[in-house]
């Protein structure tokens, strides 16, 4: 069996940047997944994924057509702006710091309207639906 | 000519802000200021609603310290239910609010400062932040993640939700503290206070190497307002309001926190959105004061634990009165960790915590309520008006970082006349230089409520801006 963290990422008070939390939503909870929603990434996070042998961020993505699942690429220089940490710089502290020797993996939701709002816009269901197909295809082999 | 340098945003402190410079004819700094841009409207945002909701509501107001919104904002639910809370709610408030502390302490310290502190603030800025510290000092980040994921994982357990807990409303806290959370929170303690004990030992030593910091960025006197317990104490959830001057002597004492408005104004700037608090007696701006770790280790006579007791005595010897230099804010944050990490091991082992009785309960019994606690960042008040039928007329927040802007725009100008000192047209400032003006914000690491998403990058941008409106110059810095 194959442990899993996924972790969506996102504000549910700007409309589609909260769609990550609905795809996870619509993924089964299984004994060999975890499922965790937070409003942005921090750094406490990489103690946390070093228990998995998988980590999948869930985020919004306004340059993307399609969802799309793909490798977390090697840590980035870290940001100087701001509190806030990227999949990349998560992976890589925890992989120095805790030891995390898993697979690290983004999936990137298309989304386009970002105001003020709870809802999503009406073409986000679709892709929804779409993205929480591609992660059940990617965790099916794993019980 | 002159012109005007901006630093837009300021990085690494929570939320979005900039700082301008303005030059003279010379080339030299005449003014700076800091300037938060952003608005929310929390307080009108609320008009209408159920007070029973505020606390909620005002958890939304930050995502780095919520708690603090909502003890505040429960506090002032008391009020306006008219009742006293059972023991167990106050300790469950007390021992939520102690794991603020030390998450957002951590945040600050370990994650936004230490990158100036330990790899310098002239290292290169595409390293200087926590993947610089990753390569450089490995266990020293180790030790603070895991530290803001033990405030993080209390609040967890006894709030429910790591960011905007629920558990806390007027009348008490909706959750019973079990032994099954006490026994995973005592795990924690003995990690939990070599790690402060190790960032301590850390941060001493190299304060030598930051003298002209020190003395250059936000070094002078005011006076410093915190909460004290009735023995004149460290006391972060529920006392009287103590002011002492710079130079350590009690300016004002046992003031009431209800009573606020009657010796704390609000004035206000056409630069920015934040508020300029002072204390009415002294007028505005003269009343000026500083709150948050330094305020509260200037203004307390002890910390009431046996390591931060032994720390406090050490602190104060820096100074003959009150500690004015900004810079220590960082050394006070540590002070308060270690404080905090054992008020939440002595919690522990209180009968009280694990009492059946946690809620009181009343309908509306007063159509005003103010509640106050000791935020990270300093003492927070929420004061609330309501109809006969419980719905919020008016509401007035008093945020720490608010009651620290005055001093963080004397921070900045003091940094700015020292580390820039005159400009010559067409030559960019040294980096390090623009960060030490930044580095004197983070002194206060000030709070702007940043729990929305950026979209996309946010470059940093100094611009030198002449009187007519052209850009005289620009350095660009991208994430």
């Amino acid at each position: 069996m194959r442990t899993t963290l996924l972790i969506a990422c996102g504000n549910p008070l700007r409309r589609d940047d909260g769609v990550a939390h609905e795809v996870l939503r619509i993924i089964a909870r299984t004994p060999c997944r975890e499922l965790r929603s937070v409003q942005q990434l921090v750094p406490e996070l990489a103690a946390e994924i070093a228990g998995f042998e998988r980590v999948v961020f869930l985020d919004a993505d306004v340059r993307s057509m399609h969802p799309a699942i793909e490798p977390v690429r090697t840590a980035m220089p870290g940001s100087p702006l701001t509190h806030a940490a990227n999949p990349a710089e998560i992976v890589a502290i925890s992989r120095s710091l805790f030891g995390f020797n898993g697979e690290a993996l983004v999936c990137r939701i298309p989304a386009r309207d970002f105001s003020p709002g709870e809802s999503l816009a009406p073409d986000q269901l679709q892709t929804m639906y779409e993205a929480a197909s591609e992660l059940e295809r990617l965790l099916e082999h794993d019980l | 000519m002159s012109s005007r340098l901006m630093i837009e945003p300021v990085t690494r402190i929570e939320g979005h802000a900039k700082i301008s410079i303005q030059l003279n004819d010379a080339g030299e700094v005449e003014s700076s200021r800091f300037h938060i841009t952003e608005f929310r409207g929390f307080e009108k945002i609320c008009e209408g609603r159920p007070f029973e909701e505020m606390p909620g509501l005002m958890s939304r107001v930050c995502g780095i310290c919520p708690v603090s919104h909502v003890l505040a904002s429960s506090k002032a639910g008391d009020m306006l239910l008219g009742v006293s809370i059972p023991v167990a709610a106050e300790k469950q408030r007390r021992l939520v609010n102690y794991a603020q502390l030390l998450q957002s302490h951590a945040l600050s310290f370990f994650h936004l400062s230490a990158p100036d502190l330990l790899l310098g603030m002239d290292s290169p800025p595409a390293t200087r932040n926590i993947l610089g510290l990753l390569e450089r000092d490995p266990d020293f980040l180790r030790r603070g993640i895991r530290l803001r994921q033990f405030g993080q994982r209390v609040i967890e357990l006894v709030g429910g939700k790591r960011v905007h807990p629920g558990w806390s409303g007027p009348g008490g806290v909706h959750r019973r503290f079990t032994t099954v959370q006490r026994d995973e929170i005592l795990t924690w303690i003995p990690e939990a206070l070599a790690s402060v004990t190790a960032a301590l030992d850390r941060l001493k030593p190299i304060l030598d190497s930051f003298r002209e910091e020190i003395a250059n960025m936000g070094n002078f006197p005011s006076l410093f307002l915190a909460t004290v317990n009735p023995d004149g104490g460290l006391e972060y959830y529920d006392g009287k309001i103590r002011i002492v001057d710079g130079k350590g002597n009690i300016f004002a004492d046992d003031l009431d926190p209800a009573r606020y408005f009657d010796w704390l104004g609000e004035a206000s700037e056409d630069f920015t959105f934040v508020k300029f608090p002072f204390y009415r007696p002294l007028g505005y701006p003269g009343g000026f004061y500083r709150v948050g770790p330094l305020a509260r280790l200037n203004v307390a006579r002890f910390a009431g634990t046996e390591r931060a007791d032994r720390e406090l005595r050490e602190f104060k010897e820096r100074s003959a009165g009150a500690v004015c230099e900004s810079f220590h804010y960082h050394l006070a944050r540590l002070v308060e960790m270690l404080h905090a990490v054992e008020r939440i091991e002595q919690l522990m082992s209180d009968a009280d915590l694990f009492g059946d009785s946690t809620q009181a309960r009343a309908s509306l019994n007063r159509r005003e309520g103010i509640g106050s606690c000791e935020a990270p960042r300093g003492t927070l008040f929420h004061h609330y008006q309501v109809d006969a039928n419980g719905l919020m007329i008016k509401a007035n927040l008093l945020i720490a970082t608010g009651q620290n802007n005055h001093a963080m725009n004397l921070a900045v100008d003091q940094a700015a006349r020292h580390f820039l000192g005159r400009i010559v047209p067409g030559i960019r400032p040294d980096e390090g230089i623009l960060n030490r003006l930044e580095a004197a914000i983070r002194c206060f690491d000030p709070c702007l409520s940043c729990s929305t998403h950026a979209l996309g990058q946010m470059p940093l941008i100094v611009e030198w801006i002449a009187a007519d409106g052209s850009v005289l110059g620009q350095i660009a810095r991208r994430s």
